[in-house]
């Protein structure tokens, strides 16, 4: 990324820290929908920024897209005031990061994450949501932590991590040998048309002989985390809040407030 | 053809924008969301890179990503529900006495 790019860069971060500091929720001076259209503007620079040093192929058109679909619907998880709707952003996040690996050419990979995180994963948030709920938003719902600094250091982070990839060529263009040789099939089946859809053998096959050993860990972990979740959540917990059923039976329907 | 370079970027972004969401947001459940949308941007830089070196490692290693990011989900909720029943709340400013 040559300097001029890099500078043009800092400006959509610095427009889009605004936009990411006036959508967060907060109970004064609260200016979602100045925050909305600043963040669309942000995102638009963003994509003509892009598109200005990368000349266009005819897949280029979806990775904006789906880079389009992702920033913003990450942006509404974490300014959405009510749980629910982040969860459900989040799914939407997911499926358009799930395409960008297809255009990645990581087609397993993809239909993995999209079971794993839309199926398995959001659905256990989905779960604790609905048993936490509380009815409307709450109020630590509406009233972000620092919201001001938090904002500034993240972009910051953004900004940096930008220039860092400065030093990469800009084309995808191959390095030379493979980090170590591995599987045979695997470095061809990356690239060009393959021969049977998806690269799913390609992954099976890394995943089988290079990272057995990781593999078997990784299903020890997922026993341990298994075992873990039930234990806590088998656990008998003393409440801070006297539970209803410790009060006298009478009195329990009177206090309940109509709505 | 779109590089490593724009990945990058857009992994950034994602990054950034999950770790906004860690740090400021309160709700506990969240808070765990967040950290799940900084791990959508470390899979897309892992993929890019890649295709970037032609080699599958980066794929192996986001397909142990989406395990970790699973047995986190798994226990964190665990402790959130069990953090939720003893204050009936989901507030993390409440837990703050545990900063010490």
């Amino acid at each position: 990324m040559t300097g001029s790019t890099a500078y043009a860069l800092y400006g959509v971060f610095a427009l889009g820290a605004i936009a990411m500091f006036l959508l967060l929720p907060q109970p004064q001076r609260s200016r979602p929908l100045v925050g909305a259209v600043a963040g669309l503007a942000a995102l638009a620079l963003l994509l003509v920024v892009l598109a200005t040093r990368v000349a266009t192929a005819d897949t280029t058109v979806y990775f904006y897209l789906f880079a389009a679909l992702a920033i913003a619907s990450a942006a509404r998880v974490i300014s959405h005031p009510r749980p629910v709707y982040s969860a459900l952003y989040f799914v939407l996040t997911v499926i358009a990061v799930a395409a960008l690996l297809v255009l990645q050419h990581a087609e397993f990979l993809a239909v993995a994450l999209i079971i794993i995180y839309a199926g398995a994963i959001l659905v256990t948030y989905l779960f604790v949501i609905m048993l936490a709920h509380q009815g409307g938003s709450a109020v630590y719902d509406r009233r972000a932590r620092e919201p001001l600094w938090t904002v500034l250091i993240c972009f910051l982070l953004m900004a940096t991590i930008t220039t860092r990839a400065a030093v990469l060529p800009p084309a995808a263009s191959p390095k030379g040998v493979p980090v170590s040789s591995s599987v045979a099939a695997g470095p061809a089946q990356l690239d060009g048309p393959p021969a049977t859809f998806g690269n799913t053998a390609a992954v099976g096959a890394t995943l089988m002989s290079r990272y057995i050993v990781a593999i078997q860990m990784a299903g020890v972990l997922l026993l341990i985390s298994l075992v873990g979740a039930i234990a806590l959540s088998r656990r008998k917990v003393r409440s801070d809040v006297p539970p209803m059923s410790a009060r006298p039976l009478g009195q329990i329907g009177r206090e309940v407030q109509p709505f | 053809m779109i590089g490593v370079s724009e990945h990058i970027l857009l992994g950034a972004v994602l990054f950034g924008l999950g770790l906004i969401g860690f740090l400021s947001r309160r709700n506990l459940i969240v808070i765990f969301l967040s950290t799940e949308v900084m791990f959508q941007g470390v899979v897309i830089n892992a993929v890019a890179f890649a295709r970037y070196h032609r080699h599958l490692d980066g794929q192996a290693f986001a397909l142990f990503l989406l395990v970790i990011a699973a047995v986190e989900a798994g226990l964190a909720l665990g402790m959130v529900m069990l953090l939720y029943r003893q204050k009936q709340t989901l507030d993390a400013e409440d837990w703050s006495s545990m900063r010490g």
